[in-house]
């Protein structure tokens, strides 16, 4: 990856300097904050303590990925866009983790996500109020929303002029996308049928020019990376321009330890190319995701923190929480063509708030949702719900029909459990660091909810002509691990993402989240880290932290 | 391949022109694919090309080959698993005893190896091992029978429906880019999709 080719890439200085000419440094002997992670909430935090004149270094494990270079139109090769390290997983329902839902390099998870941009309703902050069920979180609804709005406004998000459910009723930034995939209109029709509400989904995907950047071309392959750079990632948003606000990024760098002086944290240890590096920081944020963070920060124990860091309240790691994500595919008399198109262009959250009668609480979203060949035909030949394979000729005729499905996405709320957890495991990897140990189970409710939601898309799976043929179980997204909280016997994070145990810690992204609502996440980790970074960007000035 | 193709007229492969370079050097490779193994051992890549062709119900050699080297080259790299459930072996020795025990059940219900059973015997081996109701217990004590052949199909047709010519079967359009798709709605396609009547 020699740089001397013509400049295609906005960061090919930095991208050069940081992985390729060994490790040269710009805070060397200290950094305001250290950032750890250049995902979704990593990058908006950069780019708002940069501008803040904070000296800001981010370290990320993965590459500093080149979009035109990088990136293809192809399933099997874009897997490693994904956290492929090996986890162990246990508990009765055994997660899929890496290309399901974690990314490795800048932009993290945003450079193949589906570009859903969906807020959580009032309702999912005060569960335990509203429903009896889940934990309230220690913010509402409001204290989120001047940041849904901010970040919604600076990456243009696309959506309809009125959206119908929840306390943010639109109109969004950027004009609906226009025109929409097969899948979605059959989806919206069945749905209008029913009486059931729909609307073209909000999206962190362009419906018009912005920032240099140009509109969907309707690829379809947002969830192997975007090459036109129309989807919104850090990769191409956040980061640039917390560089260009003078932060420093630096790719393949691992942080295997928090160093802590007495009580406070100073800094990381981290590995790259092999060899050991430190930061100092007066400030740390760990925004490594789900497993990530609570791994690091057992891995960090001390005689004075013997439990690992951040961690007197013993709830580092526990609680963790996918989304229950079943897939319906329905067989229609004509084409879809699920290749064509923004994977999801459609959705409804006709059943998202908690009805009694149905004998559960909370509800969840439904999406109309694209696939490709590779992503069919592994869910149906191994993900099967009856929990049998499909493969042979009944495979081999089922995906001779390719084209004539459609499929319907479950975004459905699990509920928070304790015994749901990432833990050390006794192996190691190659840094010596203890590879994690994930464990979930559905509990009874999540159950009934998936139940709920499968008949509910077959309804309309048979309501856009098609025949439900394979039910699919999955899950998507993954949520908590180091809940925020007022009661630090309870929680491990405050409202504002600070460490109870040590103020200069802070933790950023869905790992703070208390309960995991029935949308996807993403505008909630950066509208989250946006609030962080202005509570923190205060406290610095005063000197508080 | 008792049913018909959809699109008989369709090669996707014909649009690699209109392909990125970093695509299209991707997806060329797989119509070259390596031959020699880095870590399976000759007579176990033969064994798992014949178990391959019975799960994806094919025997074209070009595809095949590329599926069990794809499946070699996962073995061989130092790449994770994404996630690997407690209690199952890592995935180079799941392999390992895995084909060892599809061998063993081979000759434990017919009395010869796996390669010189009918396409129906073959069959009835690999169900057994899919539902874990195997007769030779004792070649999976060290692998559950269920857990490798979950493993074996995912690996199996990851690799399969990677395969240009395998798109063009089901008449999946392929690589997009820089062109994307113009029409998107129902009952619309772009000139060079596969198209039912094979025009």
């Amino acid at each position: 990856m020699a740089n001397n080719d013509e400049k295609r890439h906005p960061n090919e200085a930095d991208r050069a300097r940081s992985s390729q000419d060994g490790l040269v440094r710009k805070y060397a002997e200290e950094a305001d904050v250290c950032i750890v992670g250049a995902g979704a909430a990593g990058g908006v935090l950069a780019y708002e303590l940069a501008k803040a004149g904070l000296r800001v270094v981010v370290l990320e494990a993965g590459p500093f990925w080149d979009p035109q270079r990088d990136f293809a139109s192809d399933e099997l090769s874009m897997q490693r866009l994904a956290w492929q390290e090996t986890r162990l997983v246990a508990g009765n329902d055994p997660l899929r983790l890496g290309h399901n839902n974690s990314g490795r390099g800048i932009g993290g998870g945003t450079v193949h996500f589906t570009g859903v941009f969906l807020r959580f309703h009032e309702s999912d902050f005060m569960t335990r109020t509203a429903d009896g069920v889940g934990e309230d979180w220690p913010i509402t609804y409001h204290d989120l929303a001047p940041y849904y709005d901010k970040i919604e406004r600076e990456i243009a998000v696309s959506g309809p002029h009125h959206f119908p459910w929840g306390a943010f009723q639109g109109p969004y930034p950027y004009p609906v996308r226009e025109p929409i995939s097969a899948n979605a209109q059959l989806f919206r029709e069945g749905c209008d049928k029913l009486g059931i509400e729909s609307v073209v989904a909000p999206l962190a995907i362009l419906s018009a020019p912005f920032d240099g950047r140009p509109p969907c071309i309707n690829r379809g392959f947002c969830n192997q990376g975007c090459m036109p750079n129309a989807k919104y990632s850090g990769l191409i948003h956040h980061i640039p321009k917390a560089i260009a606000e003078g932060a420093e990024v630096l790719s393949d760098c691992t942080v295997t330890e928090i160093l802590m002086a007495g009580d406070r944290v100073s800094g990381v240890l981290f590995s790259h190319q092999g060899l050991m590096h430190r930061q100092m920081a007066r400030v740390v944020i760990l925004a490594g995701f789900v497993v990530e963070t609570p791994r690091l920060l057992l891995n960090s124990a001390t005689s004075r923190f013997p439990q690992g860091l951040a961690n007197s309240s013993g709830w580092v790691g526990k609680a963790i929480m996918p989304h229950s994500s079943h897939d319906v595919y329905g067989r229609l008399p004509e084409e879809v063509r699920l290749y064509k198109g923004t994977p999801v262009l459609a959705l409804t959250q006709h059943f998202y708030e908690t009805e009694r009668e149905r004998g559960f609480a909370r509800g969840y979203t439904l999406s109309a949702h694209g696939s490709r060949p590779v992503g069919m035909a592994g869910a149906i030949a191994t993900e099967r719900e009856d929990k049998t394979f499909l493969w042979g000729k009944q495979l081999r005729e089922t995906m001779l029909d390719y084209n004539m499905y459609a499929r319907i996405t479950l975004v459905g709320e699990v509920l928070p459990h304790p015994d749901n957890a990432v833990t050390l495991s006794g192996e190691k990897d190659e840094n010596g660091m203890p590879i994690p140990k994930v464990t979930f189970s559905y509990q009874e409710n999540d159950r009934k909810l998936y139940q709920h939601a499968i008949g509910q898309m077959n309804r309309i799976m048979e309501a856009m002509g098609g025949k439900p043929e394979h039910v699919v179980s999955d899950t998507a997204h993954l949520m908590g691990g180091c809940r925020m909280g007022n009661n630090p016997e309870q929680s491990v994070v405050n409202e504002f993402g600070q460490s109870h145990d040590i103020p200069n810690l802070f933790i950023a992204g869905a790992s703070t989240f208390v309960t995991s609502s029935g949308s996807n996440p993403t505008n909630t980790v950066m509208a989250l880290a946006a609030r962080t970074a202005d509570k923190l960007i205060e406290a610095m000035q005063q000197r508080d932290v | 391949m008792a049913k018909h193709r959809r699109y008989p007229a369709y090669d996707v492969w014909e649009e690699h022109a209109n392909w990125d370079v970093h695509t299209r050097q991707i997806v060329g490779a797989r119509k070259m694919p390596q031959v020699a193994h880095s870590y399976l051992l000759p007579a176990e890549a033969l064994l798992l090309q014949a178990i391959v062709s019975v799960l994806v119900d094919d025997h074209r050699l070009e595809v095949l080959t590329f599926v069990v080297a794809h499946i070699d080259e996962s073995l061989a790299s130092p790449v994770g698993e994404s996630q690997r459930k407690v209690g199952v072996p890592e995935k180079k020795q799941l392999y390992r005893l895995g084909l060892a025990g599809v061998e063993a059940e081979s000759h434990a219900e017919f009395g010869c190896e796996f390669g010189a059973l009918s396409a129906g015997d073959q069959e009835q081996v690999l169900k057994r091992i899919s539902g874990g109701s195997v007769k030779e217990q004792e070649a999976w004590t060290h692998a559950a029978a269920v857990d490798f052949f979950k493993k074996l199909l995912h690996d199996t047709v990851q690799a399969y429906y990677s395969h240009p010519l395998v798109w063009s079967d089901i008449g999946y359009g392929g690589p997009a880019y820089p062109r994307g798709y113009v029409r998107v709605e129902k009952g619309l396609t772009d000139p060079w999709e596969a198209k039912a009547n094979g025009e």
